[in-house]
């Protein structure tokens, strides 16, 4: 019977999630085209907002093309890797006062392990496609992820010291519900770096080296086609998702708001999940792209001391106080 | 000056010069080609003369002229320092025939003097089939490398010919196809020799690659991400321009240009209208000449607005902003030629002797309000990107290109103002009334890709006042010139004179001829100088006719530019030199 429960909830958060990704891009085209003085998507329904569901039903009728020296099996097998791995870093997530799947103490690791994992994807998809383009953009995903992994938690650690713990509800519960105890003012920096090297790791722009498509055409997924194509698109988009969870659990006080909203507790978490999504958005619309050395330049040099700086100063001021 | 530089060739090589010319203002030299390249490093190097910029080299088929030997190579200078230009001509002996084929006229290279010369005397291989020995890679550019023949030859058959163009599985040059990366070569086979496919990875950037502008093709060889060598392959779109033109009346070329560079017909129908109007030596009304000035410039501010958007989408990615807030602004100056001829991107609006039609009422108001508009919108273009610390860290120190490079390399427009050399025949030759007007010649020093984006950006500020200037200045006039042998007599004219029905009519049917003579015109197009050669045998069709297209020549500097760079400098450079494969491959 409680398997029956897990199975079920399980279901209805992928299907939750799933409807999310597909209006993430609707809100994604939404946006830049009204930044763009265009409408964006109006034919599919009132506004185009039927627009996603048509994209899905077309990406999965869609021939699925294998190029002919490709590495068959992994070819296939990379899309599902990446998707995987992103949707399995969901379970921990507390969406709200016990919204959560899996409430493990080592929340934090696991989600970066995932996140991890998720670029043995789009590296082996670079390197299963056999294309140039593919291969050259797997490589710089890989550099990218060594790179900026490290700042990434080195970020949060500052965080861990401060709530002495690795489960993501603690971690709320200890910032408290008032707006003023949110860790984003003691880890200022701390959420600097984390930003910059979320927008990394979630290969967005400026740093979406990877799919680069004015220089790589489009990077790892060049020689995707139809369904797994989408799978790629799915993935990156929870992946922006989680990434946003950790910044809003970990820097915005997760659930926490202003006042409590009836019937529906997780609102004000995806209310800043989706301030973090608009951040990205916005982010793409105005940035140019860094180029890959001043990527790596900016990772080892300005994030990396950054985040140590971080943990020091939190150290201090942990000794201080005490 | 004339008699300055004959005397000085005349001296150092007696018995080197075989004819002298001047007509329309322009100096033809013929030079004997055994002297050819002693010369030529004399007009380059001497004080007195220094030709440093070599404009455009072209061969000539004489086969229906009463010209003996058939071929001869054209070579345009111009020096500069003394802003002169000159013309050479090096006629190549026709060779003796031996029995089973004849070999091609043979010409010493001077690319050594003048790098450009590399492409333009690929070209003149290419098609009119002349061999330039000590070239260093005398390969085909615009045709492919299996093509029978040489096209802009007289004798070459007009349609009707196999089109060699195959696609056979069993060919050698296909059986790259299909192979894996790792293990077999995937480039093609005609790569340049130094290039190392063992070593190092070969990847073909083009002709269907998004930053490329077109069908462009760059067989990169790369170092991991470093570039080690670029090889720039043209001609996939070329369409025979000059045949055609070869075969048409002076006047119906206009439409032709349009399709030159794209995004500035304006400007090539007047550099080519102005090259028709000095053969034939025609009075210009002023109210014309305002009206080309002003349409001229806003092409140049729509083709800069392309090129700014399309450059930072390059740079950024296919979703950044400024390409949609460009666009919108140039969609606005198309808005206006639509107001003017009906079309918006072929506009064919000048004729030779005036302009195809009457200039619309509501023109000027739309002009002012749109340059109302633009400034504001120029403003937020500079906000975006002129300190934006990422556009900084893409364009600074890339790019490189130096002065003296670009100047051998041939480069024109806003790509040699960006290294430092206040060149702008606007400025240095005027040509169509530019010289009424205050405007500045922007130049930057850096000699980098951000250097030549500021110069860019204020090239559109100047041609902005240079379009006030011009509004201001206009007053109604004739359309038209009063020369009744160039252009048409107004409509109810006719009917009230038997003259200008006889006119009419013969301009319908015949067109004009002009007098026996060649001329060569170059203007400042928004990429570089556009230059048009017309060689006149005194009937209605142009016995030759010459593009230079500055994309062309600009595009060579891709493989200087981009050495040692990385593979994302190399998209910043091509959207930096600004091409339009138009005009590349014409």
């Amino acid at each position: 019977m409680q398997i029956l429960t897990i199975v079920l909830q399980i279901a209805i958060l992928l299907a939750i999630v799933l409807l999310h990704v597909a209006y993430a891009t609707y809100f994604e085209r939404k946006i830049i085209g009204h930044m763009q003085v265009r409408l964006g998507p109006m034919m599919v329904g009132y506004h185009g907002l039927l627009q996603p569901i048509a994209d899905g039903i077309k990406s999965f009728f869609k021939e699925d093309i294998v190029p002919e020296q490709a590495d068959r099996p992994l070819f296939l097998f990379a899309p599902v890797i990446c998707l995987v791995t992103m949707l399995t870093s969901l379970a921990v997530i507390p969406f709200a006062k016990g919204w959560v799947l899996a409430d493990i103490n080592i929340g934090l690791l696991f989600i970066f392990a995932m996140s991890s994992l998720a670029s043995y994807g789009v590296i082996l998809a670079g390197w299963a496609s056999n294309s140039k383009y593919t291969f050259l953009g797997g490589l710089r995903s890989m550099a990218q992820v060594i790179s900026y992994e490290l700042p990434l938690g080195l970020s949060l650690v500052g965080v861990m010291m401060l709530s002495g713990s690795l489960n993501l509800t603690t971690i709320v519960d200890s910032q408290g519900s008032s707006f003023s105890s949110m860790y984003l003012f003691p880890q200022l920096i701390g959420f600097f770096v984390f930003f910059v090297a979320m927008l990394a790791e979630t290969n967005r722009v400026p740093f979406d080296l990877p799919e680069a498509e004015t220089e790589l055409v489009s990077g790892y997924i060049t020689e995707y086609s139809g369904m797994r194509y989408a799978l790629f698109f799915m993935a990156e988009y929870i992946g922006m998702m989680v990434m946003s969870s950790i910044g809003t659990i970990c820097f915005l006080g997760g659930w926490n708001g202003p006042f409590e909203v009836p019937f529906f507790p997780p609102f004000w978490f995806i209310l800043k999940v989706y301030g973090f999504l608009f951040l990205f958005i916005w982010i793409r619309a105005t940035l140019p792209r860094y180029r890959y050395d001043q990527l790596m330049a900016l990772g080892w040099k300005l994030l990396l001391p950054l985040a140590l700086l971080n943990i020091f100063l939190t150290g201090l001021f942990k000794i201080l106080v005490h | 000056m004339t008699n300055k530089i004959i005397e000085k060739i005349q001296t150092a090589f007696p018995e080197s010069i075989t004819h002298y010319t001047e007509f329309r203002g322009e100096m033809t030299v013929e030079v004997n080609p055994t002297h050819w390249h002693d010369v030529a490093l004399l007009l380059r190097d001497d004080e007195e003369l220094e030709f440093n910029l070599l404009v455009d080299v072209y061969g000539t088929d004489r086969l229906k002229l009463p010209q003996s030997p058939r071929f001869a190579v054209n070579y345009e200078l111009y020096s500069i320092p003394k802003n002169q230009f000159l013309r050479v001509i090096v006629a190549t002996p026709d060779p003796a025939p031996s029995n089973s084929n004849t070999p091609l006229p043979e010409i010493q290279t001077v690319t050594d003097i003048w790098p450009t010369a590399n492409w333009l005397e690929r070209e003149t291989y290419d098609l009119m089939g002349l061999n330039f020995s000590g070239h260093p890679y005398l390969h085909r550019i615009m045709m492919p490398d299996n093509w029978v023949g040489h096209p802009l030859r007289k004798d070459y058959p007009l349609g009707g010919e196999p089109v060699n163009f195959e696609h056979d599985r069993d060919h050698p040059r296909f059986a790259h196809l299909g192979k894996p990366v790792m293990v077999g070569p995937s480039f093609l086979t005609d790569l340049p020799p130094e290039m190392d496919t063992e070593k190092h990875m070969v990847v073909n950037f083009g002709p269907h690659h998004p930053a490329t502008h077109g069908v462009l093709r760059l067989a990169v060889e790369l170092d991991g991400e470093k570039i080690v060598r670029v090889s720039p392959e043209t001609g996939y779109l070329h369409s025979g321009f000059e045949k055609t033109g070869e075969n048409k009346r002076y006047e119906k070329f206009i439409p032709y240009c349009d399709r030159l560079d794209y995004l500035s017909p304006m400007n090539n129908n007047l550099a080519y209208v102005l090259t028709v109007e000095k053969l034939l030596e025609v009075d210009i009304p002023e109210h014309v000449q305002m009206v080309r000035v002003i349409l001229a410039e806003l092409q140049r501010i729509a083709s800069h607005l392309a090129w700014l958007g399309t450059h930072v989408m390059d740079v950024s990615g296919m979703i950044h902003t400024l390409v949609m807030y460009t666009f919108q602004m140039r969609e606005r100056i198309l808005d206006l030629f639509e107001m003017v001829c009906g079309a918006r991107m072929t506009t064919s609006y000048f004729s030779v002797g005036g302009l195809r039609w009457p200039l619309p009422g509501a023109f000027q108001d739309g002009v002012k309000s749109f340059l109302a508009e633009l400034a504001g919108q120029l403003k937020d273009y500079h906000d975006m990107l002129t300190r934006n610390p990422v556009w900084l860290s893409r364009t600074q120190g890339i790019g490189y290109l130096p002065a003296d490079t670009a100047i051998a390399l041939g480069i024109t427009g806003p790509m040699l103002r960006g290294a430092g050399v206040p060149l702008d025949l606007r400025k240095v030759r005027p040509y169509c009334g530019y010289d009424q007007f205050y405007f500045d010649v922007p130049t930057s020093t850096t000699a980098d890709c951000y250097g030549r984006y500021l110069v860019r950006m204020e090239e559109m500020r100047q041609s902005m006042s240079i379009v006030e200037q011009a509004i201001a200045k206009l007053k109604p006039g004739p359309y038209r010139t009063a020369d009744r042998k160039v252009a048409l007599p107004p409509r109810p004219e006719i009917s009230t004179s038997m003259e200008s029905l006889i006119h009419h009519f013969k301009l319908v049917t015949e067109g004009y001829r002009p007098p026996v003579g060649q001329v060569y015109q170059v203007s400042e197009n928004p990429k570089g100088w556009l230059g048009f050669g017309l060689i006149s045998d005194g009937t209605a069709i142009p016995h030759r006719l010459r593009v230079r297209g500055p994309s062309f020549v600009n595009l060579q500097a891709t493989d200087p530019m981009s050495r040692g760079g990385f593979i994302a400098d190399l998209i910043t450079n091509i959207g930096s030199i600004d091409i339009v494969l138009g005009e590349v491959d014409r």
